[in-house]
Parts: C-alpha cells; sequence; structure tokens
C-alpha cells in the first residue's frame, strides 16, 4: 500500500506510530489489572479493555506495516523506547483503581472523538480502522464512564480518590490532544482535524459526565466552550517521555530481547 | 470488616436471533447496568451473542425439588399428545 | 405428605447419582456430600484464582503481540473459571465472601502447583501444556460429576482449557525449535514442572480415604491414580516427540500393561504445599489479600451508590 501523492508521507507515518504507541502503551498498563482487580467480575473486564487496546495497537502498526514493511512485533518489541511517541498519559504507573478508572475514561471519551473526526479524513485507510475501533471503544467508554459516574459519587472515600486522580490525571490527559508533528501539513491535506479542537469536543463530553460524578476539574468556560486552567504535560509526541516508559519498554521487551528477531 | 461482594444475578443469552434466551450463569454486580456489563465480559466474550437478560437471583421465583407432587401425571393423560393418535402425517403443520 | 426418613432420603439420593441423574440445588443430599462439594469446589475456585499469580507475572514480559494477549486472556480465563466455580459452590449455600475471607485467612487449600515460582518465560508455556492438560483430565472427569451446578461449571471450562493448553503446547513449540538458548529455557522448565504437575491429581489412591464414598457418590468417577496415568500416557509421548524429556529415567512404555511406568512424586512435599508450606504460599496469599484490600474500597463505593439508587 501506498501513500498518495498529495499527502504529507512522513508526519502521516509519525501519527500512525504514535497512535499504535498510545494504544500499547495503555493496553499494557491494562494488563496489569489482570489478576489484581477490585473483584473478580471487574478483573474480567479490564482484561478484555486491555486486549482491545492491544488489538488497537496491532491494527495500527498492521496498518503501518503495508506502508513501510516493518512489522507489529518489530515496532513493539525492537524500538528503541525514546522512539515510542506515545503521549505521557498512558506510561504512568497504573496507580490505584481511581486513577486507572479515571485515566481510562479520558483515554476513552479522546479515542470517541479522534476516531469520529476521521470519519472525514483524506486517507482512506484512516477512515476503515476508525470505524472498526469505535466499534470497540463504545463499549469502553460506557463501562470506564459507568464507574466513574459511580465511584465520584459512591462512598466519602471513593469521592475522595476520584478526585485526587481527576486532578492528577487532567493535565496528562491534555497531552492526548499535544500536536502531532508537522500537524499542519496533516490538517491541509484533510488527512486530520486540528487536536485543538478535538480537544474542546473532548472537554465537553468529559464535563458533562465530571459533572454527574461530582468531580471537579481545573477549566474555565468562555464562550460556551471549555479551557482548560492548568498547564498539560506534553512532550510525548516528540520523544521527551518520563521514565516511567523507559521502564515500561524495558520489561515489554524484556523476553524478546533475549532472541530478538527469532519465533517466540 | 465483613466484605461484600454484591448481589448475584442470573444471566440468559440469546446466541441468534429467533432462539430463546438461556441461562448460562451468575454475575456479582452493584446494579442491572453493570451486571449486563459484566454479563458480557464473562459470558459473551467467546460465544456468538445477540441479547442479554440479567435478574437479580432473588427475584426468581422457583419450585421445589423436593415437592413430588408439582409436575406429577399419575393418570392417563394421553388424550393431549399428538403421538396418541392415528390421524395421517400431513394434518400436522410442517416443521420449520 | 409424609416425612420421609433420613434412610429412605439417602436411598433416593443415592439411586439417582447411580441412574446417572444430576443433584440440583434445593434437592434433599447427604449432609457430607454437601461439605465435601463446597470443599472441593472452593479450593477449585481459590486454585484459578491463585492460580493467575504465577502466569500473570509474566504478562508484562510477554514476547511479541500474539503471545501477550493470548497470555492475557488466558489469565482472564482463570478469573473467568474462578467466577464460575464460586457461583457453583455459592449454590450449595456458602457465599463467594466467606470462601473468599477463608482463602484469605490461610484456612482454605488451593491446588499444590501454583506455589511453585516461575522465573522463566518457558514456565508460561509449560503451565498451559502440562499442568493444564492433567487439570483438564480431572475436570472431564468432574464434568461427568453428579451435581448439576459443578458439572455445567466444568463443561464451559473444559472447553476453554483445551485454549490453555493449545497456546502453552504452541509457545513450547516455538522454543523447542528456537535457539540453543530457547530450547533450554523449555527443558528446564519441564524438568521442573514435572513433578509437581503430577502431584496435582492428588495423593495415592492407598493415602487416599475418600475416594470410595467419592466415587459412590459420583463427586469424582476415577481415582487420583487412574487421572494421574491417564495424564502420563497422554504428554509422554507428546514432549518426547519435540525432542524434549521428562526427567525420569525410569518413565518407559510398559507393552504389557499398556502404560507408561513412572517414578511416584515425593508425596510428603505434596503434604507440605498443600498445607501452606511450599515455596511460594506466603507470597500467594500476600499478594492476593493486598489486591482483595486495594480493591475494598470499590466494592463498597459501587454497593453504596446502588443502594442510594435504589432506596430513591
Amino acid at each position: 500500500m501506498n501513500i498518495p501523492s498529495g499527502l504529507p508521507s512522513e508526519p502521516l507515518l509519525g501519527m500512525i506510530v504514535a497512535l499504535g504507541d498510545d494504544e500499547l502503551v495503555l493496553g499494557h498498563r491494562n494488563s496489569e489489572w489482570t489478576g489484581f482487580a477490585p473483584i473478580l467480575e471487574e478483573d474480567i473486564a479490564f482484561s478484555n479493555i486491555a486486549q482491545d487496546e492491544l488489538g488497537h495497537s496491532l491494527a495500527w502498526f498492521s496498518l503501518h506495516e503495508q506502508l513501510t514493511g516493518k512489522t507489529p512485533d518489530w515496532m513493539a518489541f525492537e524500538r528503541n523506547w525514546r522512539d515510542f511517541a506515545c503521549c505521557r498519559l498512558v506510561a504512568y504507573p497504573k496507580g490505584d483503581f481511581a486513577y486507572t478508572v479515571v485515566r481510562q475514561f479520558f483515554f476513552d471519551a479522546a479515542e470517541q472523538v479522534r476516531m469520529k473526526s476521521f470519519a472525514q479524513s483524506s486517507f482512506d485507510p484512516l477512515r476503515q480502522l476508525s470505524v472498526k475501533i469505535l466499534a470497540e471503544e463504545a463499549y469502553h467508554l460506557m463501562h470506564s464512564q459507568g464507574l466513574v459516574e459511580r465511584l465520584g459519587d459512591g462512598t466519602e472515600e471513593s469521592h475522595r480518590r476520584m478526585q485526587a486522580a481527576a486532578e492528577t490525571a487532567f493535565p496528562q490527559s491534555l497531552g492526548l490532544f499535544e500536536d502531532f508533528p508537522a500537524e499542519a501539513d496533516l490538517v491541509k491535506a484533510g488527512v486530520v482535524k486540528p487536536s485543538r479542537e478535538l480537544q474542546e469536543e473532548w472537554l465537553t463530553e468529559i464535563m458533562r459526565v465530571l459533572t454527574r460524578a461530582t468531580l471537579v476539574v481545573p477549566v474555565r468556560k468562555k464562550n460556551g466552550t471549555f479551557e482548560p486552567e492548568c498547564s498539560p504535560d506534553l512532550g510525548g509526541r516528540t520523544g521527551r517521555h518520563t521514565d516511567d516508559l523507559r521502564q515500561l519498554v524495558s520489561d515489554l521487551q524484556h523476553v524478546y530481547q533475549l532472541a530478538p528477531g527469532q519465533p517466540w | 470488616m465483613s466484605d461484600t461482594q454484591w448481589e448475584t444475578y442470573e444471566v440468559f443469552h440469546q446466541s441468534r436471533r429467533g432462539r430463546p434466551h438461556e441461562h448460562v450463569g451468575s454475575v456479582h454486580a452493584p446494579d442491572p447496568e453493570m451486571a449486563l456489563q459484566m454479563a458480557r465480559d464473562q459470558f459473551a466474550r467467546r460465544l456468538d451473542c445477540v441479547s442479554l437478560w440479567v435478574v437479580r437471583s432473588s427475584d426468581i421465583a422457583q419450585t421445589d425439588y423436593q415437592d413430588p407432587n408439582f409436575f406429577s401425571q399419575v393418570f392417563d393423560k394421553s388424550y393431549r399428545d399428538p403421538k396418541a393418535f392415528d390421524a395421517p402425517a400431513r394434518t400436522e403443520p410442517a416443521e420449520s | 405428605m409424609t416425612e420421609k426418613s433420613h434412610n429412605e432420603q439417602l436411598t433416593e439420593f443415592e439411586a439417582r447419582v447411580a441412574r446417572g441423574d444430576k443433584v440440583e440445588p434445593g434437592d434433599w443430599m447427604p449432609d457430607e456430600y454437601r461439605q465435601n462439594l463446597i470443599r472441593m469446589i472452593g479450593q477449585h475456585a481459590h486454585s484459578e484464582i491463585v492460580g493467575q499469580l504465577p502466569e500473570g507475572k509474566w504478562i508484562p514480559y510477554a514476547p511479541g503481540f500474539r503471545r501477550k494477549l493470548t497470555l492475557v486472556a488466558k489469565v482472564q480465563d482463570e478469573a473467568g473459571h474462578g467466577q464460575l466455580l464460586y457461583r457453583a459452590a455459592e449454590t450449595l449455600g456458602k457465599s463467594r465472601e466467606e470462601m473468599i475471607d477463608e482463602l484469605l485467612a490461610g484456612k482454605a487449600k488451593y491446588s499444590n502447583v501454583f506455589n511453585y515460582p516461575t522465573p522463566t518465560w518457558a514456565d508460561v508455556g509449560v503451565i498451559g501444556w502440562l499442568v493444564d492438560t492433567a487439570a483438564v483430565i480431572n475436570q472431564s472427569m468432574l464434568a461427568q460429576g453428579s451435581y448439576g451446578p459443578y458439572a455445567r461449571a466444568m463443561k464451559r471450562i473444559c472447553y476453554e482449557e483445551s485454549f490453555h493448553i493449545k497456546q502453552g503446547y504452541d509457545a513450547i513449540v516455538a522454543l523447542a525449535k528456537g535457539t540453543p538458548a530457547q530450547r533450554a529455557m523449555a527443558q528446564d522448565a519441564i524438568h521442573r514442572w514435572w513433578y509437581p504437575t503430577l502431584m496435582m491429581s492428588g495423593p495415592p489412591d492407598k493415602a487416599s480415604p475418600h475416594t470410595e464414598k467419592a466415587m459412590r457418590w459420583r463427586i469424582k468417577t476415577k481415582t487420583n491414580d487412574q487421572v494421574r496415568q491417564e495424564f502420563v500416557d497422554l504428554i509422554v509421548p507428546q514432549i518426547r516427540a519435540l525432542g524434549l524429556d521428562v526427567p525420569d529415567r525410569d518413565c518407559v512404555y510398559d507393552e504389557a500393561a499398556g502404560h507408561y511406568r513412572f517414578t511416584q512424586p515425593d508425596w510428603e512435599e505434596l503434604k507440605r504445599v498443600i498445607n501452606g508450606d511450599g515455596p511460594m504460599n506466603k507470597e500467594r496469599l500476600d499478594v492476593r489479600r493486598r489486591s482483595h484490600e486495594e480493591g475494598r474500597w470499590v466494592r463498597e463505593a459501587l454497593a453504596a451508590k446502588a443502594k442510594r439508587a435504589n432506596a430513591a
């Protein structure tokens, strides 16, 4: 498969990798709950979500493979951690269940907004893949949103934990909307909508739920739209990661690197 | 402090339109909406499924296995069994 | 309707079981049958959720997308099996809360195998292949058992276990065909797991006093020694076909008997491990306790929220 000549190929490939990395790293974090969730039923639910996110990552890297020839396993298990382009949000340790749920909700809501925006993309494979991903993400959003609403307004302790998690995860989540490298070119070619616009839609979505959950994050309302009132945790899209990602990738690649490129 | 594993809900699963819902197990859940989500993850992650029902286990009324009379058919009831009649087969509707 | 005497009830019960009819919740059953089943199903459920840990340890490190996805799905199934089994035991009158409390208090037993460490990636493959093969032989037998809810749970579990075996076998095949180091890793794991897996089917029949009654009531339909022999006969040729071996020079096929001979495991070790003194017992329960306590606020908050919604 080739990238049509009118489209900026390097920024496009970079964005595909970034989206694959987001899903890979969050899927990895989610899978850390397998065996450790608060109740058996939730263990099963979170393991499903982990598999779905890892599956989405595989789908992004498979598209990338069609365009570049690099295999998904090479991308995930042989690439240097500094070349990952995930946002910082997904790499932070799993924390308590409150942090996990809030992060997942912020991510799911962002995924929803972004995948819907791809329906108008000038790059056909993005349109096709986003439809598939949306089909699974709708359920994730239902689940994480349901947990946010219930735990936000559950007991005193659950409210306190969820509020703390929201305060931590909110500025981190703004990193989901950090501009991709050369994003302006992608916007101009009609591949994506500007991240800034997506962030605005996302804020409207999450504020609706956070209000029901009695949770507060630093935003102000201006001309009917929300604006964050905190500094966003950026850097992931350009490879300025925290040490958490280095550690995570070192775990991820640990066995594979004993015999890199071998069938395992 | 004593633990809670929530209430139990019985789960009924329909594999295809036109088929009946069948009991496949139970989930522990805090409320019906979550019970549906948990039933999906536990009972429909491999099986084909088009519909799930959940119902609080405590809302189910059931017969008593130890009451031998509830289902007893002591006297001849063959008069209401199609197999007891010799009429030609075509009087029966075609099997669908 | 006159009240039946205990003996009449027992005669009816045993006749039902002998006919191959299932016993259902709410049926009259001997108290010993009920208690035995609660204990057995409870232990089985505990084994599943403790059994998530040795393999779950490797989820972050699994090599390659496919192995990682498969391992998450496999360990997820173990939570699913625990869920099904606790529910089957609940139908006999003991709540999941009580059973989990007993496990965490160290008062309940569970399968010996999950108290051994998993130091290498090959352990994941060997657990799937060897341990789950042994488990399925036992569980297919239990699926024929007399208690309806347990037998039904077993049917579904056996289906999923066949996925577990295949993925384990597949992982070991990859290692067996791989670099010398990969191959050595597989062989080492088979050596370490061989005897613990043989012990899984329980003590030898001559030291297992409850077998007779368990067979009569169709709680079990095969003895421990029968299950163990079936496992050895099935697995030894599979292992050797990959050019790997079992750590038992006396393990040879006996033409006359139609079975493999094998050296009995150290039954004292089984006793120790089952009674809490295996290499990993303490750590396994510590981990379970910690995650149980860390999840408590979630269980309570969701219960409280639902209670308020119901009251409104």
